[in-house]
């Protein structure tokens, strides 16, 4: 029930997004019009970290209490993670050929968030692959803390390697007003489809542990 | 025994094993010296290229040659299961972490230092001005290797595929480190000022730091049956 009015709130957040990216803000002056990418690519990269951080979250409670729900965090942080990363990783390079010329730079936000996206997928590939269900969330809450612990070493590292080629602009680029409210209900809403989703995807993995332990107890019958 | 002491007997015993046997340190070093051939017939490693990029081969060799380390260290362990009886030793886990690590870090470092002479005779470098910087560069390298390293071993050692998943967990969580390794070694190398290097060794610490911090709190849970 909550779900579903959750769904609806989000479906309203999403069409005034669009209202408000494209038909709202004015068009940037020497970028044009691919610039609108940036309400989708910076809030992206927001709901990344985000979720990167409800992964360190999840894992440090499981390793505390041991109980399961921790680990449904951290695992459905972590795929969200992975594939909003991976929509940072995507539109990066769609907004850099036209404003740099080309698709990939290495550049140093760019290089950071690639190294930490393959961070992440190796983490679900481990337990996807290594580990067995019954070590999985703990094997798996140890690299959750190792892996979060590690993105602002991959941030300063990659700095020091290439500050000479920082394209990106500083951090508090001044924005038009209009722009600067955009951006902000563009990050409410990824906010809201991350922990949306975040939502779904923990109850998926009760209902599929649910069903694991019914198939045993019917075995053992 | 006290904390220290127990890492010390754990290390000890490594360090006898391996001294006694050599299984690892030979294979490690032949196959850092077969790394350094492929390199040299991908680049032509020769001649003014060396400077740029010789840095990013020694270092690739090194990572490459400790995945076969590491995983390693945990298996002698696994095969009769010697880890079990050392699980039930009293105290604190951390301090078989720690032993292992330091035992480790000595590996690497020994394998770098045996390799970096194919490295100079091969490529025409003559080290002795460069060595004590470049060690200080390794230490720091070969640490933040091990911290990490030696938990992921340890981890990977009871999984599946396990000898697939170590560089998988191991390559991009070291890449930080890596990459300030390769820089420093190439501001050496370089002849460069301390200046330069000193934000690169300060990274390197720093990740050496946190990492071995974090393992030997995290061991305990990573090495639980």
């Amino acid at each position: 029930m909550r779900s579903t009015l959750v769904s609806y709130v989000l479906f309203a957040a999403m069409l005034i997004a669009l209202a408000a990216v494209f038909l709202w803000v004015p068009t940037e002056k020497e970028m044009g019009i691919i610039q609108r990418i940036f309400y989708f690519h910076v809030p992206s990269a927001m709901s990344a970290f985000l979720a990167f951080f409800l992964v360190f979250i999840g894992s440090i409670q499981y390793l505390r209490t041991r109980e399961e729900k921790w680990d449904r965090l951290a695992l459905s942080a972590a795929e969200l993670g992975v594939m909003f990363g991976l929509i940072v990783l995507i539109t990066g390079p769609l907004w850099a050929k036209p404003v740099w010329g080309v698709y990939w730079r290495w550049e140093p936000r760019l290089t950071s968030m690639l190294i930490t996206f393959t961070i992440y997928v190796a983490y679900l590939m481990v337990r996807d692959y290594g580990a067995q269900a019954s070590q999985a969330p703990r094997l798996g809450a140890v690299m959750g803390i190792l892996a979060f612990a590690n993105v602002p070493l991959v941030y300063y590292a990659v700095d020091l390697w290439s500050a000479d080629q920082q394209l990106h602009p500083p951090r508090n680029v001044g924005l038009e007003p209009t722009m600067e409210y955009a951006k902000w209900i563009c990050y409410a809403t990824f906010f809201l489809l991350l922990f949306h989703l975040v939502a779904q995807r923990m109850e998926l993995a009760r209902i599929e542990s649910a069903v694991v332990r019914l198939r045993q107890k019917l075995d053992d019958a | 025994m006290s904390f220290i002491g127990r890492a010390l007997a754990i290390l000890r015993k490594d360090l006898q094993a391996e001294w006694r046997t050599k299984e690892r340190l030979s294979p490690m070093v032949f196959f850092t010296l077969l790394v350094l051939l492929v390199f040299n017939f991908s680049f032509e490693l020769g001649g003014a290229a060396l400077r740029e990029i010789g840095p990013g081969v020694l270092w690739s060799s090194y990572v490459f040659a400790s995945l076969l380390g590491l995983g390693r260290s945990f298996a002698d362990e696994h095969e009769n299961d010697a880890l079990d009886a050392l699980l039930l030793a009293p105290g604190d886990h951390g301090a078989i972490y720690l032993g292992k690590m330091v035992g480790n870090l000595v590996f690497l470092l020994a394998i770098e230092l045996l390799s970096l002479h194919f490295f100079a005779l091969f490529f025409n470098l003559s080290l002795g001005f460069f060595l004590v910087p470049l060690l200080a560069v390794f230490v720091l390298g070969s640490a933040c290797l091990a911290s990490v390293g030696t938990l992921f071993a340890a981890m990977s050692n009871n999984m599946r595929l396990r000898e697939l998943l170590l560089p998988l967990l191991l390559l991009p969580m070291i890449m930080p480190a890596l990459i300030s390794c390769v820089a420093a070694t190439k501001i050496v190398l370089a002849n460069g000022h301390f200046t330069e290097l000193l934000p690169h060794m300060q990274m390197l610490g720093v990740y050496a730091v946190v990492f071995t911090v974090l393992s030997l709190m995290l061991f305990e849970y990573a090495i639980e049956e």
